[in-house]
C-alpha cells in the first residue's frame, strides 16, 4: 500500500505504456481490444485512488515523487498533483476508458491502433502530472506522434492532410515553448550551482526574484509570456490559430475525436494555468486585453462558424473552439471565480464534447454521411439515441442543471467581477472597469449564439418527419450505450454537484495560484 | 650520410611515450597492410577483407580505450599530434561508426560486389578512417593538411566505387574536382599563416596573434577564409556543399552513410579544435579577430542549416534528402563551433577544463551518429528490396517490414529533434548553451528553432510514405538482411535509450570535452614549435 501511495502517479503515467506493449504482443484483434480496455480500466481505477489520497485543502502540489534525470541541467523526473491537475487526470482516465470502448469497431491494424492509443494516454497523463518543466514538455510533445498516426492511418478521406496540419501547427507552438523552456532555465540560474531551474513549483518565485533584482527585464517576461501563450493557444485552439482543429476532427476516427476534443485541447488550457500565467503573471496582467480579446473572439467567431457548418462533425468541432474560448477568457480575467470557471469549463467540455463526437459517430456509422441537411426525424427512428443526444446537446449549450452551464456562468461572473474595484486587473492599474465590460458583455452574447446553433441542430437532425431512408436504422446498441450513459450521468452530476466534483479540488489550488498573481 | 645528418641536425626518433597514445592509429595502419595481404591467403577475398577490417577496427577500439589519454602537460611527438580526451571520444565514436558501416556493407552491397574488389574497398575505407581520426588530433598546419588529404583522397575513390554506375562516376569526379579546389585554397591560405608567423603550430600562432604580432588583417582574413573553406568542404557547409547531394546519391549507401557522419564529424572536430585554440589564446574575449571568426562561423552555420533544410523539400531521392538533412545538421553543429567568445565568462571551465562547445558538439555527434546510421541502414535495405531510392519505395513499409518502419520513424523524429528520441536532448543541449552565451546567439537559437519546424515537412514525407501510403502491388513484404535489420533496430533503440539515459551520455561527453592545451587545469605549457626546416626569417 505504501509502495502504491509513493509511486501512484508514476504508475498511473506508465501503466498505459505497459498496456501498449502487451497490446502489441496480443495474438489477435480481440485480445488486443480487451488488453487495451483492461489497461484503461485499471488506469481509471488507479486514478480513483487519487480521490482518497488527495488532500483537498492542501493547495500546493502533493504526492510529489522526484528523482534526478539529467543533473547536468538540473532536469528532474518530478511528478505531483494538485487541484489543477486532479480533475483533468480523472477526466483523462475516464474518457480514455470510454474511448477504448468507442474504438471497438476498428478493424484496420487493430493492435497498432490500440498501442498508439495507450501511448497517447501516457502522454496525456504525463502532461497533467509533470511538475518539471522539461518533463512536461517531453510529455506534451509525446502526444503529437501517436495522434499524427491515429489520424493519418485510421482517419477519413483527407487524413494525410489533416494529420500533418495538426502536427505542424502544434509543432510551431512547441518550438515556441521550447524557447521559453530554455529561457526560463537560463534566467533562473542559481548563483551557487550555476544551474537554472525547471521546477514548475519554484519557477514562479525564481522568476519573480529575477525580475525584482533586474536580471530579467519586463520585455523578456513579455516575450516569454507571448511565446508560451502562442503554444497553448494553438493547442486550445483559439482563433486565429484554430484552423487545424476542424480538419483534424473531421478526419479523425470517432474515438480520436473524443480524445482530441476532451483531452488534447485541455492540455492547452492546462498549460495556460500551469505555465503561462504562474510563471509570467506580470506579463499576463499587462497583456490581459489581448488574451481576453482572443478569448472573446474565439467564443463568438467559433459560434458563428459552427452555425454556418453543414457537416455535423465540423459543427461540433467549431463549438469546441467557442467553448474553449471561455477557458481563455477565464484565464485572462484573473479572478478566482473566472479561473475556477475556466477549470470547470475544461472538465465540462471534456464530458460534453466527447459525448457529442460520439453521437456524431453513431449517426455516421449508420448513415455514412454527416450532412446535417440530409438528416431529419432521427428522434422518431431512434428515441433512445435522441434522448441521450439531447442530454449531450443541452449540456453543451449550457442548460442550467447540466455541466455546461456552471462553467460558462462562472467565467462570465468572474469577468464581471474583474471589472469591480479590488480585482487584480483593476488594482494593478492594468485595466479599467470600462475596458473590461465590453469583453464580459460580448462573451454573454456567445451563450446566446451557442443556444441558437445547438437548438437549430437538434431541430434539423432529430425533429421533423421520419425519413424513409433512415427508417431501417438500428437503435443505439449496448456498446454505444455503455459509452453514452456514463457521459450523460457525469454531465448531469457535474451540473448538479459542481463543488463536490470539481471546486472542492480546484479551490485551494486556485487560491495558491492567485497568491502568485498579486 | 654524415653530411645529410649534420644538415638536419640530430634526427628525431619518437619513442614509446610519444607513440603510445596513437596505438589505435597504428592498428589502423596495420589493418591496411593486412587488407592488402589478406587476398593472397583467402579464396573469398571480400569476406576475408571484411573480417580483417572488423578485427583491425576492434583492435583499434580496444587499444584506444586501453591506452587512454596521456597525463596533461605532455605533448607527444613534439606537439605535432595531440592526444586528449576530446580526440579520444571522437576516435571511439568514429571507429564504432565505421564498424556499423562495415555491417551495413555486409548486409547490402556485399552480395553484389565483384569478388576481388573487397581489398581495395576496405583499404580505402580504413585509410579514410585513419585520416579522419588524425584530423581530430592535431593543431599543426602541416598535419592538418596531411590528415584532411588522407581522409579525402580515399573518399573520392569510395564515392565512385559503384564502377558500373553512371552516377557513381559523376559523383566521384565532382567530388575530386571540388575537393581539389578547396584543398588548394586551404593549403594556399595556410602558407600565409606560416609565412606571417614562422611556425606551423597553431597554438603558437594564436599566442602571437594575441600578443599583437603585426599581421596584415587582409592576410589574416585570407588565411582564415582558406582554412574554413578547406574544413567547410569536409563538413559540406554552404557554400562548399555542392558536391554533397550528388556524391551522396551516386555513392553506394554504406559509403554515403560513412561520409555523412565520419567525414562531417571529423571536419567539425577539426574546426572546433582549431578555432578553440585561437579562442583560448585570446581568453574568449570579444576582440578581433575572434569576433569576426565567431560571426563568420555562426552565420555560415545558420545559412548552412537553412539552405540544407530548404533544399531538402524538393528531394524525391531518399539519399539526396538525407544529404540535405545532413547539411542542415552540420549547420546546427557549426553553430556550436561559433561559440568562440563568451560574454558571461570562459567557454572552458577553469577548474575542470571542460570546454562547453566541445561538449555540445560531442553530444550532438553521438546522437547524430545513430540517427544517420539507422536512417541509412533502412534506406539501404529498402533499396536492396526494391531497387529504388525514391521515397515512394518506402510506401507501406509498416506493413512490409514493421521493424524497419519503426526504426526509420525513430530516426526521422529524432532528426527533427522531438521527444521521445535523443535528437531532442542533443538539440536542447545545443540551444541551451547557445542561449546561455549571451550576446547575439539567441538569433542562432531562433534560426535552429525555425529550421526544426521546417525540417518536419520533409522528414514527414518519409513517414507519410511509410505509414500512410498503401504499398503498391509491386512492393511485397521483405525480410531484409538480419544484420542490417539489427543495425537499424539497434539505432532506433539507442535513440530512445539516449533520451532516457541522457544523464550518463551527457556526463560522458562532459568528461571528454577537454582539450590538450586549452584552458583549465589541463592546460599545457607552451609547446616548442616543431619545425625542423629552418624557420622563416
Amino acid at each position: 500500500m505504501q509502495f502504491l501511495q509513493n509511486n501512484l502517479l508514476t504508475l498511473l503515467i506508465f501503466l498505459p505504456t505497459g498496456g501498449a506493449v502487451l497490446t502489441l504482443l496480443a495474438k489477435n484483434r480481440d485480445a488486443a481490444r480487451w488488453t487495451a480496455l483492461a489497461t484503461t480500466l485499471v488506469t481509471l481505477a488507479l486514478s480513483l485512488v487519487l480521490l482518497i489520497t488527495f488532500k483537498t485543502n492542501f493547495g500546493a502540489v502533493q504526492m510529489v515523487q522526484e528523482g534526478d534525470w539529467i543533473p547536468a541541467f538540473n532536469i528532474k523526473y518530478k511528478v505531483g498533483i494538485d487541484g489543477l491537475s486532479l480533475p483533468l487526470v480523472l477526466l483523462s482516465t475516464f474518457i480514455c476508458a470510454l474511448a477504448a470502448i468507442a474504438s471497438w469497431n476498428i478493424e484496420k491494424m487493430t493492435r497498432g491502433y490500440f498501442a498508439l492509443f495507450l501511448f497517447l494516454e501516457t502522454g496525456i497523463l504525463g502532461t497533467f502530472l509533470a511538475i518539471d518543466f522539461f518533463l512536461f514538455y517531453v510529455f506534451f510533445e509525446v502526444t503529437l506522434l501517436p495522434m499524427y498516426f491515429l489520424i493519418g492511418i485510421w482517419g477519413g478521406p483527407r487524413k494525410e492532410y489533416a494529420a500533418i496540419k495538426f502536427f505542424l501547427y502544434t509543432l510551431v507552438g512547441s518550438i515556441a515553448l521550447l524557447i521559453v523552456l530554455i529561457g526560463t532555465h537560463l534566467y533562473t540560474k542559481d548563483a551557487a550551482t550555476g544551474l537554472g531551474s525547471f521546477d514548475l513549483v519554484k519557477l514562479p518565485l525564481l522568476i519573480k526574484a529575477a525580475i525584482a533584482n533586474g536580471s530579467m527585464s519586463m520585455d523578456v517576461v513579455r516575450w516569454f509570456f507571448v511565446l508560451a501563450m502562442i503554444c497553448f493557444l494553438i493547442k486550445v485552439p483559439a482563433v486565429p490559430f484554430h484552423t487545424w482543429l476542424p480538419d483534424a476532427h473531421v478526419e479523425a476516427p470517432t474515438a480520436m475525436s473524443m480524445i482530441l476534443a476532451a483531452l488534447l485541447l485541455k492540455m492547452g488550457g492546462y498549460g495556460i494555468f500551469r505555465v503561462a500565467y504562474p510563471l509570467f503573471s506580470d506579463a499576463g496582467r499587462e497583456l490581459w486585453m489581448i488574451v481576453a480579446f482572443v478569448g472573446v473572439l474565439s467564443i463568438l467567431y467559433g459560434a458563428l462558424c459552427a452555425m454556418a457548418q453543414t457537416d455535423f462533425k465540423r459543427l461540433v468541432a467549431y463549438s469546441s473552439v467557442s467553448h474553449m474560448g471561455f477557458v481563455v477568457l477565464g484565464a485572462a480575467m484573473m479572478t478566482k471565480t473566472a479561473a475556477n470557471g475556466a477549470l470547470f469549463m475544461m472538465i465540462a467540455h471534456g464530458i460534453t464534447s466527447a459525448m457529442l463526437f460520439f453521437i456524431v459517430g453513431v449517426a455516421y456509422d449508420r448513415a455514412h454521411h454527416r450532412e446535417i441537411s440530409r438528416f431529419g426525424g432521427l428522434a422518431t427512428t431512434m428515441p433512445v439515441y435522441f434522448g441521450l443526444s439531447a442530454i449531450g446537446i443541452f449540456a453543451n449549450l449550457g442548460l442550467p442543471g447540466l455541466c455546461g452551464f456552471i462553467g460558462e456562468i462562472m467565467v462570465l461572473l468572474g469577468s464581471f467581477e474583474a471589472a469591480k474595484p479590488g480585482s487584480i486587473l483593476i488594482q494593478s492599474g492594468a485595466a479599467s472597469t470600462r475596458q473590461i465590460y465590453p469583453f464580459a458583455v460580448s462573451a454573454c452574447l456567445g451563450v446566446v449564439l451557442t443556444a441558437a446553433y445547438m437548438l437549430w441542430t437538434i431541430q434539423r437532425v432529430y425533429f421533423g418527419p421520419e425519413r424513409a431512408e433512415y427508417r431501417g436504422f438500428k437503435e443505439v446498441d449496448s456498446r454505444e450505450q455503455v459509452v453514452l450513459w456514463p457521459l450523460a450521468v457525469m454531465a448531469l452530476l457535474l451540473g448538479i454537484l459542481p463543488t463536490l466534483f470539481v471546486f472542492s479540488y480546484t479551490d485551494s489550488t486556485v487560491e495558491t495560484l492567485f497568491k502568485l498573481f498579486r | 650520410m654524415n653530411i645529410v645528418a649534420a644538415a638536419i641536425g640530430r634526427p628525431y626518433i619518437p619513442g614509446w611515450t610519444d607513440l603510445g597514445p596513437f596505438v589505435a592509429e597504428g592498428w589502423l595502419i596495420v589493418t591496411v597492410v593486412g587488407l592488402l595481404l589478406a587476398p593472397f591467403f583467402a579464396r573469398r577475398r571480400n569476406l576475408a577483407c571484411f573480417l580483417v577490417a572488423l578485427a583491425g577496427l576492434t583492435a583499434a577500439l580496444i587499444s584506444l580505450l586501453w591506452v587512454g589519454v596521456p597525463a596533461p602537460g605532455r605533448a607527444p611527438l613534439r606537439g605535432i599530434l595531440i592526444a586528449d580526451s576530446f580526440a579520444l571520444l571522437w576516435k571511439a565514436m568514429l571507429i564504432v561508426f565505421t564498424v556499423g558501416v562495415l555491417f551495413l556493407w555486409r548486409s547490402t552491397t556485399a552480395s553484389e560486389m565483384r569478388e576481388g574488389d573487397g581489398p581495395e574497398f576496405f583499404t580505402l575505407l580504413i585509410g579514410a578512417t585513419l585520416g579522419m581520426s588524425l584530423m581530430a588530433s592535431t593543431t599543426n598546419l602541416l598535419m592538418i593538411v596531411m590528415a584532411v588529404e588522407l581522409a579525402s583522397l580515399p573518399s573520392y575513390v569510395l564515392a565512385g566505387f559503384r564502377k558500373t554506375h553512371r552516377l557513381g562516376a559523376e559523383a566521384s569526379l565532382k567530388y575530386v574536382l571540388f575537393g581539389a579546389g578547396c584543398s588548394a585554397l586551404m593549403i594556399y591560405a595556410l602558407t600565409f599563416l606560416y609565412g606571417m608567423y614562422g611556425t606551423l603550430d597553431l597554438g603558437a600562432i594564436a599566442r602571437q596573434v594575441q600578443g599583437g604580432a603585426h599581421a596584415h588583417p587582409a592576410l589574416l582574413t585570407i588565411a582564415f577564409f582558406g582554412l574554413i573553406a578547406g574544413v567547410g568542404f569536409k563538413i559540406a557547409a554552404v557554400p562548399f556543399h555542392f558536391w554533397c547531394p550528388d556524391v551522396f546519391e551516386g555513392a553506394s549507401v554504406e559509403v554515403t552513410a560513412f561520409l555523412s557522419v565520419a567525414s562531417k564529424g571529423a571536419g567539425l572536430v577539426l574546426l572546433l579544435r582549431v578555432l578553440m585554440t585561437f579562442a583560448d589564446a585570446m581568453e574568449y574575449r570579444a576582440a578581433q579577430p575572434l569576433v569576426a571568426l565567431a560571426y563568420a562561423v555562426g552565420i555560415l552555420g545558420a545559412i548552412t542549416a537553412t539552405v540544407g533544410n530548404t533544399a531538402a523539400f524538393a528531394q524525391n531521392n531518399i539519399k539526396r534528402l538525407l544529404a540535405y538533412s545532413s547539411i542542415a545538421h552540420a549547420g546546427y553543429m557549426m553553430c556550436a563551433v561559433s561559440l568562440l567568445f563568451n560574454l558571461n565568462g570562459h567557454q572552458t571551465d577553469a577548474a575542470s577544463g571542460v570546454n562547453a562547445p566541445a561538449q555540445v558538439l560531442l553530444f550532438y555527434l553521438t546522437v547524430y551518429l545513430f540517427m544517420n546510421l539507422g536512417a541509412f541502414a533502412v534506406a539501404a535495405l529498402v533499396y536492396r528490396a526494391t531497387g529504388s531510392e525514391d521515397i515512394s519505395a518506402f510506401n507501406g513499409l509498416v506493413k512490409r517490414n514493421p521493424v524497419l518502419a519503426h526504426a526509420m520513424m525513430a530516426c526521422m523524429i529524432s532528426l527533427i529533434g522531438l521527444p521521445p528520441f535523443a535528437g531532442f536532448v542533443a538539440k536542447l543541449n545545443l540551444m541551451l548553451v547557445l542561449m546561455n552565451n549571451g550576446g547575439g546567439w539567441w538569433i542562432l537559437v531562433a534560426v535552429i528553432a525555425v529550421n526544426s519546424i521546417a525540417s518536419a515537412f520533409y522528414y514527414f514525407r518519409v513517414l507519410r510514405a511509410i505509414y500512410l501510403e498503401p504499398a503498391g502491388a509491386d512492393q511485397p513484404a521483405f525480410a531484409g538482411h538480419p544484420l542490417g535489420v539489427a543495425l537499424a533496430a539497434g539505432s532506433g533503440l539507442a535513440l530512445v535509450l539516449m533520451l532516457v539515459l541522457a544523464s550518463p551520455v551527457s556526463a560522458l561527453t562532459r568528461h571528454y570535452a577537454r582539450m590538450q592545451g586549452i584552458g583549465g587545469a589541463a592546460a599545457t605549457p607552451a609547446t616548442k614549435p616543431v619545425v625542423t626546416v629552418s624557420a622563416a626569417p
